[in-house]
């Protein structure tokens, strides 16, 4: 008996004398997590997680050089100037006059963003097939990875693709723009009707099957630039279905309890409108994401007179050839701030801003030139890191005018008219004197979504995005793809940068 | 210091050895072997001199292999009965022994010469000790009288400039801010460069030596090369500081004061423009009024004052036959010169050996326990477009913003983005921590059989930092006005075991002899900590203590966390030294290591390593060669691993918290995995070569030693770059690249006058290093890793082919006509591009130095004592980062700008260029110190009483036109680049040392 004991404990001494595995106490083992059924649920919600806003360029509407600056700092609806104060880098001017280099942080923060996001989408479905939940919850997936396979090509034209994490580089081969567009297509129409029609409550800032119909809608309406081929018809489709959600557009009567005076500026405060907006970024700053547009926008002494002494950053602008299309009736002129006498509060102190900026780069704006936008006015908690005002993805107005667009793009633009003229009402203006043309959807769209992250899309789609407007000269047809970013293209030699640059 | 001076010098070398070589043929040619035997017993008589022909009495003089011998008398002389043809020995404490053959004459005079090099020395060579004249490798040892004195704070400071190949790096004189140290250059990227430390037997990283009272430690010896550093295996690969604590002689009871204070003063600072130089410059600039708030501040002159530095110990200890202690109280205060800071520091320590079972059995136990309190400004403040510490944003600050508004409370200005005034900050930020060290060992050694001994070890360390931090709204400071008061607390646990069973035996057969150790050792060292953050407070009367008291329901994400991992080392090591003859000797080692923190397949990795020695110097033949008298050749290989850099848990795939998403209408912890795991992460291996000659002429006067090296890391752990898609994260912890490493280290030591009242010595030494990023890109598991042009930050890349932290940078050109800073386009495409594999960019030197030096003179004269360490480096390039940020004029409306901005005349630049790129040699003034030695002969109870005078940094010589040229050079980001550092001091310090 002792002599086994004594050679059970040696055999013990022995063990643990040479027992170097790891210890973890703070973490989970992967496998593990996944394996069981909140792990599962993470998974699909950890991919919305990268859809919220933060620093260092996450997120759809994150903060400073990610997808959102990209595709609105490269259009004519804002610039950051660098000002002869010192403050503020070049390269948001060189977005905007289009010098930009595929160096540049902007491009290869997106980039990255997108992918760790297509990487997680991936997991997600893994996870939830493996553990046979729900098939609206797998479509949920499904969706969310063709909504960021559609931003690439949108972005980039032809990229790598892969559905399966287990894979390494040379196994994911870079494809052209219109077979990812078949793809989301066809992943979008498989899945889209088995997705929750929930709206609102456990489905805010989801994809229901609302927003899915919206995203497919939107993959249709910009068919022609990544396949060549028109699909008007397709896209109007989709925008029809989504009627069935009883969506229509939040009411823009005037109202003084809302610090622009009107209730149509609810679609930018603290929480989206479920009556008009179909998918949203809930958004909490410091908790969840930030909105910082309004911040980032205002001077500094705004911050004390407006908003509390939040150091507020003297950043963005409108330039004045967009601000310049505004009817003075319009209500949405109000998310403009300027001169002697602006909308919203004028606490002593506030700042008067010009209307123009004579240079974006060297020496640079003057301080207080160049109008601000207070689109998303700061709701609470706000502070100099950003604001809690959720962000609107896709809404009905949106959808208004596509089917507009569509009509008239098909040749039947009396039955247009009165979505554009419902848009136009309840801003506060007339319907259009005559039927609309491609001309006043585009603009149209232009006064509706500002500062919403389509307008470059917008721009492509009617062929204008390349031309000169404002400080920025025109420049040639290959800048309506961006450049791959180097950082890619360094770390996969099988890639190719995209013609021009 | 370019290759060609590298190659100068190695050729210099070769020229030397060939020298050398010749010397010995010739010696042994000469050599003639006479055996003359004479059967009558004779008296033969001398006088014993020391080198420069003083006598020396108390030398003993013996027959060879006999017990029959006397001492000199007084006068140097002996008498001795000896048969012609006996050998006579003398031998004398700090001089060479000599042998001697009795021949016809009857007066043998003999002139020792001295043992400079200190063959008898004990060396501490880890698991064991060493004579000197044993060791095979290349390790420096610097003892309590050789090292730098004034007011010291760090032992690193003691050794700072005295070892060869060891740089030691004092950024700035923070209070409690400790040196980095670099052994023969930058080993690794991510695998750690830290020296493993070693007090006493205790291992632990570079934060031990904080623990150690200065003043109480004996000796530093510092393992250099693989063949030493091998047997510490994996954590070897950096070289390896052994720290040896005072212990009391046989015989002895002593009771010691040792003690010194200083008072620090402002070395050097930047010139800013005054008040009314800003004004005229805002005119030339057009700045308007508005940014003029009419005072006439000089906030550096606000922020900075004397610092002073105080240590104290008293020590006891004694020592009888059986049993040995000693004990001590330390305290080392230290006001800094910014505001605000300050660091104190005790300690108290007790070791006791005592002997029992007829002195087979012997115990020794060490307990050691310190508190540590530190006070600073809070790191990395102030605006988006300058972050860096508190005291460099006083450079910032306009000279005509006032302090103070009229009502008393701090100056802000609203029209400037996160305006900070450093002044508020200084005084109402509370940052401050307390450290509580404690560690302690038993150390059991058994001799079972003669020569053959049993040891047991095992040393526990616990280190427990508790911080306070708190930034009111007063401050200033843009968060907490955002927050309205933010304050957190954060307590770090550390807990470090380690247990070794060793096995040690020591035999001589005729000339042959054998020592050996066989160890097996295991380590755990334990992280743990938890952070905690209010915000929003009423008041600030309670600052941090009471979190409770802020608004608790705006709890963040990141507000409250907690850690814990740990590492596990289990090593199985031996070594085998032989010698023959006493002249050849051989060390052999192997350590074989587990380690908890690679992948699952690759745990264990063994580290062999062999050196040989040849005492040249005992040959027969060379004895007749008298300008030599001591020459050894060195040479050794071995491979080492390093770990400790490398944090757990990166070989596996987990899950952590991720902030917080908002899904299915609620607010939930968002998961998400950590990082890119990679299950085959493994040793860093590092090859070494090393020769090495040590040397001594002309009877001991001048000694030194050569020594050459070569090591190339391979399996190189760092964070690679793999391609998104379709890794989650942009970079993965793998082994793939390749560095190396050469250099060649010269050390001399030159007795320029010794006589009874004079002593004059010269020593120096001089460091050449170069090292290559051998490769960067390569495979992983067939995936293609395709790193290169990683940038280290401001400028500093690592690029294959080229040294770690080369400058890669736009080469500035001039200004345009709206006085923009312009560039070379360098390849001409008419497109400036700042990417980091720009063609534009161009290699501009290194930020890591290529030499070292040092120049220690020392002087005695009767009972005076003088010494001097004057040391420099250099062939490195510095990115003056504080120098681009103050030189803009579009920031002089909401900033102050260095005067040099005036000569530069630039408004704007959208480049970082080489424009900011300064040489930064230096040769630094480091030490003097004058000492007055009583005679303490009349005194009673005073054994001996010493007082000194220091002064630290009196001078530098550089061209670096920054605050001080010794920045950062430690291999990591920021290497090489100035972005603005705590002032360093210039301190006078008083010293006095008493033995009772």
């Amino acid at each position: 008996m002792n002599k086994i004991a004594i050679a059970l404990l040696s055999v013990f001494f022995f063990i643990s004398c040479v027992d170097v595995e790891e210890n973890v106490y703070d973490k989970y083992a992967a496998q593990d997590f996944y394996a069981s059924e909140a792990g599962a649920d993470a998974a699909l919600a950890s991919v919305y997680a990268q859809i919220a806003g933060n620093w260092d360029g996450v997120g759809y509407a994150g903060a400073d050089r990610g997808w959102y600056d990209l595709n609105s700092m490269s259009t004519d609806e804002q610039v950051v100037p660098h000002r002869n104060t010192g403050d503020w880098e070049l390269d948001f001017a060189r977005l905007y006059l289009r010098e930009f280099l595929p160096s540049d942080a902007f491009i290869a923060n997106t980039w990255n963003w997108l992918y760790r996001s297509i990487f997680l989408a991936n997991l997600a479905i893994e996870q939830l097939e493996s553990a046979n939940a729900e098939a609206s919850k797998i479509a949920e997936a499904k969706v969310l990875r063709a909504f960021f396979y559609y931003l690439l090509i949108d972005d980039w034209g032809n990229v790598p693709f892969y559905t399966e994490n287990n894979l390494t580089v040379d196994q994911i081969p870079q494809v052209d723009r219109k077979d990812v567009f078949d793809f989301v297509v066809q992943e979008l129409t498989e899945n889209v009707e088995v997705l929750d029609g929930t709206i609102g409550g456990d489905y805010y800032g989801r994809f229901n099957k609302w927003a899915g119909y919206a995203l497919l809608a939107k993959v249709y309406l910009n068919a022609e630039v990544y396949t060549g081929t028109p699909m008007w018809q397709e896209c109007l489709d989709a925008c029809n279905k989504i009627d069935a959600g009883g969506f229509k557009l939040h009411p823009g009567t005037l109202d003084d309890s809302n610090v622009l005076g009107s209730k149509y500026f609810e679609l930018f405060g603290d929480v989206c409108p479920t009556d008009e907006v179909i998918l949203s970024i809930f958004i909490t700053v410091d908790v969840v994401g930030r909105n910082i547009y309004t911040i980032r926008s205002l001077g500094g002494a705004d911050g004390n007179a407006l908003l509390g002494g939040a150091s507020t950053w003297n950043g963005s602008i409108v330039p004045y050839d967009f601000y310049e299309k505004f009817d003075e009736n319009d209500v949405r002129i109000r998310q403009f701030r300027h001169g002697d006498n602006p909308y919203g509060p004028q606490p002593s102190g506030f700042i008067r801003y010009s209307l123009t900026v004579d240079n974006l780069d060297n020496p640079g704006a003057e301080p207080d030139a160049g109008i601000r936008n207070m689109k998303f006015f700061p709701v609470e908690p706000f502070n100099g890191g950003g604001a809690s005002n959720d962000f609107p993805i896709y809404r009905y107005a949106d959808i208004l005018l596509m089917k507009a667009e569509c009509l008239v793009r098909m040749g039947d633009a009396a039955a247009a008219k009165p979505f554009i003229d419902q848009v136009r009402q309840r801003a506060g203006l007339d319907g259009l004197a005559s039927n609309p043309t491609l001309e006043d959807i585009y603009n149209e769209r232009g006064f509706e979504l500002a500062w919403e992250g389509h307008r470059r899309q917008d721009m492509i789609r009617f062929g204008t995005f390349t031309n000169a407007h404002g400080l920025a000269p025109a420049v040639g047809d290959h800048f309506n793809l961006f450049p791959i970013p180097t950082s890619a293209l360094n770390a996969n030699p099988n890639l190719g940068q995209n013609t021009g640059y | 210091m370019k290759n060609s001076i590298y190659l100068k010098s190695l050729k210099i070398l070769k020229q030397l050895t060939v020298v050398l070589i010749l010397c010995f043929a010739a010696g042994g040619l000469l050599n003639s072997q006479t055996a003359l035997a004479a059967l009558q017993q004779s008296t033969y008589s001398g006088t014993v001199n020391d080198p420069n022909g003083n006598v020396l009495p108390g030398v003993t003089v013996v027959i060879k292999g006999t017990t029959n011998g006397t001492v000199t008398n007084i006068d140097g002389k002996y008498n001795l009965q000896a048969n012609p043809g006996d050998v006579l020995i003398f031998s004398f404490i700090g001089y060479v022994t000599q042998e001697v053959e009795a021949g016809n004459a009857s007066t043998i005079d003999v002139v020792l010469s001295d043992d400079v090099v200190g063959l008898e020395e004990v060396v501490v060579v880890g698991y064991g000790v060493a004579q000197k004249q044993d060791l095979t490798g290349a390790t420096t040892t610097v003892s309590s009288d050789e090292m730098n004195q004034g007011a010291i704070t760090n032992p690193l400071q003691q050794v700072a400039g005295r070892a060869a190949g060891v740089n030691v790096t004092q950024v700035g004189s923070e209070p409690g801010s400790t040196p980095s140290v670099r052994i023969r250059g930058i080993t690794s990227l991510i695998g750690g460069n830290d020296p493993l430390v070693v007090v006493d037997g205790i291992q632990g990283n570079m934060d031990l030596l904080n623990q150690v009272p200065p003043s109480e430690i004996a000796s530093i010896d510092i393992l250099k090369d693989a063949s030493a550093t091998a047997i510490y295996g994996s954590r070897g690969a950096p070289g390896v500081i052994l720290v040896t604590t005072k212990k009391n002689d046989k015989g002895q009871s002593t009771m010691e004061y040792h003690g010194t204070a200083s008072v620090d003063m402002l070395s050097n600072r930047l010139e800013t423009f005054t008040a009314s130089e800003w004004r005229e410059m805002a005119q030339v600039w057009g700045v308007p009024y508005s940014a003029d708030h009419g005072s006439d501040t000089d906030w550096y002159d606000i922020l900075v004052k004397n610092g002073t530095t105080q240590n104290h110990t008293i020590s006891m200890g004694g020592s009888a036959k059986n049993f040995n202690y000693r004990a001590s109280a330390t305290a080392i205060l230290q006001e800094g010169l910014v505001l605000n800071t300050r660091n104190h520091e005790y300690m108290a320590r007790v070791q006791a050996t005592q002997k029992a079972l007829d002195d087979k059995l012997t115990l020794s136990v060490n307990l050691n326990s310190g508190v540590s309190r530190y006070e600073g400004n809070p790191a990395s403040v102030g605006r988006a477009a300058f972050r860096s510490n508190l005291v460099s944003n006083a450079y910032w600050s306009k000279p005509t913003d006032p302090v103070l508004f009229q009502d008393g409370s701090y100056f802000y200005d609203e029209d400037v983005f996160q305006y900070i005034n450093p002044y508020a900050v200084a005084q109402e930020v509370i940052n401050e921590s307390e450290t509580h060290n404690m560690f302690g060992s038993l150390r059991a050694d058994f001799e079972v059989f003669k020569g053959i001994s049993l040891g047991w070890f095992g040393s526990w360390r616990k280190v427990d930092i508790n911080r306070g931090y708190y930034e009111p709204v007063n401050s200033t400071l843009p968060n907490a006005i955002d927050h309205n008061g933010v304050a957190n607390v954060t307590t770090n646990l550390q807990d470090e075991k380690l247990m070794d069973i060793s096995l040690n035996f020591n035999k001589e057969f005729g000339k042959h002899g054998v020592k050996g150790v066989a160890v097996y050792e295991w380590q755990r060292q334990t992280y743990q900590g938890h952070f905690a953050q209010a915000r929003g407070f009423i008041n600030d009367i309670t600052t941090y203590n009471a979190l409770q008291l802020g608004t608790i329901s705006n709890v963040l994400p990141g507000d409250i966390t907690s850690y814990k991992n740990d590492r596990t080392l289990i090593s199985f090591l031996g070594r085998l030294n032989y010698s023959f003859n006493g002249k050849y000797l051989l060390t052999v080692s192997v350590r074989h290591d587990g380690s908890s923190v690679f992948g699952a397949n690759h745990k264990w990795g063994t580290f062999p390593s062999a050196s040989a020695a040849w005492r040249i110097s005992e040959e027969p033949f060379m004895k007749s060669i008298e300008a030599i008298s001591y020459l050894k050749l060195r040479a050794g290989y071995g491979i080492t691993g390093n770990q400790q850099g490398l944090y757990p848990q990166q070989s596996m795939q987990l899950i952590g918290e991720s902030g917080v998403t908002n899904f299915n209408g609620e607010l939930i912890t968002n998961f998400a995995v950590t990082q890119n795991a990679n299950e085959d992460l493994q040793w860093e291996t590092r090859y070494q070569t090393n020769v090495g000659l040590d040397f001594g002429f002309f009877g001991g006067k001048l000694n030194g030693s050569v020594d050459v090296f070569s090591a190339v890391t391979e399996n190189l752990l760092f964070n690679y770059t793999v391609p998104q898609p379709p890794y989650p994260f942009s970079s993965i912890a793998a082994n793939v690249g390749s560095l190396k490493n050469e250099g060649i280290e010269l050390v001399l030591n030159y007795r320029l006058v010794n006589t009874n009242d004079w002593e004059v010595t010269l020593g120096g030494n001089l460091s050449l290093l170069r090292n290559e990023v051998l490769e960067l890109s390569g495979t992983l598991n067939g995936i293609p890793l395709m790193t290169d042009y990683v940038g280290m930050g401001y400028n500093a890349y690592l690029i294959e082919g080229q040294p770690i932290g080369v400058f890669n940078i736009l080469q500035h050109e001039g200004r345009n006509e709206s006085n923009a800073e312009t560039v070379v386009d360098r390849n001409d495409d008419g497109i400036i591009d700042q990417g980091d594999r720009s063609e534009d960019r161009y290699f501009a030197g290194s930020a890591l130095p290529t030499y070292t030096y040092a120049f220690i003179p020392e002087v005695k004269y009767k009972n005076f004592d003088l010494s001097m360490v004057w040391r420099g480096s250099g062939g490195n390039m510095i990115y003056n980062s504080i120098k681009s940020s103050f030189s803009y004029f579009e920031n002089l409306g909401k900033s102050n700008l260095l005067r040099s901005a005036a000569e530069l005349g630039l408004y704007t630049s959208q480049y970082s260029t080489d424009l900011w790129l300064e040489k930064g040699d230096y040769l630094r003034f480091d030490n003097l110190t004058i000492g007055y030695t009583i005679n303490t002969e009349k005194i009673d109870y005073i054994k001996s009483m010493r007082f000194s005078l220091t002064g630290n940094n009196l001078a530098v010589f550089t061209q670096y036109t920054g605050l001080d040229p010794e920045i950062r050079v430690d291999g990591g980001n920021g290497s090489g680049a100035d972005a603005g550092i705590y002032p360093r001091v210039r301190s006078i310090s008083a010293g006095l040392n008493i033995i009772f």
